[in-house]
């Protein structure tokens, strides 16, 4: 049986000089995880469905904001009861959260692009070969997160950069656009980035201690969408509970996107730090677990 | 060289590989026996770490596998042929590990020629059959162009042609020099590919020595005989080690002497002889033979949910 895979011994080549400069480094690691990352196609079509999502909702917001400005304008309430014209809960400071205004729901589809990217490794077995290429572990799922982070943030920003612009024309019939260099208004475009990069970042730790895509999205959409959803329910049950409830990691990241905030709640930057706190807290007992635990 | 000593792992109560050493030496095929649930895949996976011991040491080439600056370069391992996302192309999941170690694209390229993937390279790996998935698990272990070779089932769902490609090739890289550690389910095969066999049962070694050895040491010699006067010649030949079974009153079968030594004695005995035929213990006997007693032997101690030792056969 003479085929060509039949020789194929006799075609390796001899171990001669093997100091050609292959070996580990974290740069490497880092490219293998990107290669890793944009080879599946559920990165390519949850990405497509983020900024579809979070721009079609900020175009909704800027449409909804602009009819109620127009509703006020023609009816003839008397000013004590109408709505502020000014502040953030003026229509007119609504307008301007217009670019993160689809971040609800964009945030569930990178939670559950991260958590897919991490726990497909182990449903498939992928993870031993990743493993095996890097044994120490950790640089393989930090550069994992590294990268899904940078993708999310990236995403995020762009999101909110379309969103903007997109939103001007609907709002501009009523006067409320706005420029990008208004207070607090790039800022806001740019944390859309950084939360949606937070929220990665959760999500890659969970889907790392979990080891299940289905339990690791269904955790995270719980910790981001669901927890806060309880919260408000039984907030009037004591006053501890809207208190504590600002330190959720989802809680407190919307601080970030806020253009301006409000006295008792946490501050933009106090918001970014808490969830911060939450992200890298997360990734360094899924760092601990994973260098422990057998593959 | 892989150097495995006093290496155990339990899970629970329950002991996969019971203080374990063994040395698998580099120019030649080692070959890694045992039925099921034996702990030949979880000494293998502790080799590469994915496992960690519960008491004991492994080393590849001097250094545990994980201290090597360049792992994929020390160790060539397919540990299981699914371990591969199953939406990904093979080509890309060859790149994938390659840029890990700054392996660069040609030599992806090579070991899809050097395993016969290329028609299907560009295909999701979640359609390959079980032969093309051992196939690009080879391709794997072979990227680094690595010092030791581990393979586990590696002929597992492959053609008569990749069985005997296999073959070769695990030749073929033991006789450049290298380290190949692979296990295999079929005896026989075995028989035409290692040079060396490490026998385990129950997690423990009870065998490991050259291949030839362990044939000869534990089949001896048999012959069957049909003479005229079988009495006369077995006490001819009786001695040391010859025993023999009485089958007809003419036939027989004696062990621990080769069919010459009893033509010699037949034609100084007078005995007529008309018939004489050297049975061959295979491997496959000698494996059996081994495994039997190890599983005997415990299975005279109840150990509730321990899986049943029966030899491989998938």
């Amino acid at each position: 049986m003479a085929t060509s895979t039949q020789n194929a011994p006799a075609q390796q080549r001899p171990r001669q000089n093997r100091d050609d400069g292959t070996g580990l480094n974290f740069g490497r690691v880092l490219r293998s995880e990107w290669i890793k990352v944009t080879t599946v196609p559920s990165t390519v079509i949850l990405l497509a469905c983020t900024v579809v999502v979070m721009v079609g909702l900020a175009a909704l917001f800027a449409w909804a904001m602009a009819t109620s400005a127009e509703a006020i304008a023609g009816s003839e309430v008397p000013a004590e009861f109408q709505a502020p014209t000014e502040g953030p809960n003026s229509i007119a400071g609504q307008a301007l959260t217009t670019p993160s205004a689809g971040l609800l729901f964009g945030q569930l589809l990178i939670a559950s692009l991260a958590v897919v990217l991490i726990a497909s490794e182990w449903a498939t077995g992928m993870i031993r070969s990743t493993m095996v290429a890097v044994p120490k572990r950790i640089p393989a799922l930090v550069a994992k997160t590294v990268i899904v982070a940078l993708i999310a943030f990236v995403v995020g920003l762009a999101s909110a950069l379309v969103s903007y612009l997109v939103a001007q024309p609907i709002l501009r019939g009523q006067d409320l656009d706005f420029a990008l260099t208004q207070d607090g208004v790039l800022a806001s475009v740019i944390n859309t980035g950084t939360f949606l990069a937070l929220v990665a970042v959760i999500s890659i730790s969970l889907g790392t201690l979990l080891r299940n895509t289905a339990g690791g999205v269904v955790t995270a959409v719980g910790v981001f969408f669901v927890l806060p959803l309880i919260v408000q329910l039984i907030s009037g049950l004591a006053d501890w509970i809207p208190k504590a409830a600002r330190f959720l990691p989802g809680d407190a990241g919307t601080q970030l996107v806020m253009v301006t905030t409000v006295d008792g709640d946490l501050t933009q930057w106090e918001g970014g730090l808490v969830m911060t706190a939450w992200a890298l807290g997360l990734l360094v007992v899924a760092l601990v677990v994973t260098k422990k635990r057998d593959v | 060289m892989i150097e495995v000593q006093a290496l155990s792992k339990r899970y629970g109560a329950k002991t996969a590989v019971d203080a374990v050493s063994f040395t698998v030496q580099p120019g030649k095929v080692t070959g890694f026996l045992g039925p099921n649930g034996a702990g030949k895949s979880t000494t293998m996976r502790m080799i590469v770490g994915l496992d960690s011991p519960s008491a004991g040491r492994v080393t590849v080439n001097g250094k545990p596998y994980a201290q090597h600056r360049a792992p994929l370069r020390e160790v060539g391992a397919l540990l299981d042929a699914k371990a591969v996302h199953t939406k990904r192309t093979a080509y890309n999941h060859l790149r994938a590990m390659a840029a890990t170690h700054g392996i660069p694209d040609s030599r992806v390229k090579d070991v899809i020629e050097l395993t016969g993937l290329g028609p299907v390279a560009k295909k999701r790996v979640g359609g390959f059959s079980l032969g093309m998935g051992q196939r690009l698990g080879i391709a794997a272990a072979l990227l680094g162009d690595p010092h030791t070779v581990i393979l586990d089932e590696p002929v597992n769902g492959l053609d008569p042609e990749g069985v005997q490609w296999v073959r070769h090739l695990a030749k073929g890289l033991a006789s450049e020099g290298r380290t190949v550690f692979l296990s295999s389910h079929l005896m026989s095969e075995m028989a035409l590919t290692a040079d060396h066999l490490v026998v385990i049962g129950r997690g423990r070694i009870i065998a490991d020595a050259p291949i030839q050895s362990i044939i000869d040491g534990q089949g001896k010699a048999r012959v069957r005989v049909r003479a005229d006067r079988p009495q006369d010649l077995l006490g001819s030949l009786a001695g040391d080690g010859v025993s023999s079974q009485l089958l007809e009153p003419e036939l027989m079968e004696i062990t621990g002497v080769d069919a010459r030594r009893v033509a010699e004695v037949a034609l100084r005995e007078q005995v007529l002889v008309y018939e004489l035929t050297p049975l061959h213990v295979s491997l496959e006997d000698a494996y059996m033979q081994l495994t039997q007693t190890e599983v005997e032997y415990h299975s005279s101690t109840p150990l509730a949910g321990e899986p049943v030792a029966a030899p491989e056969g998938r």
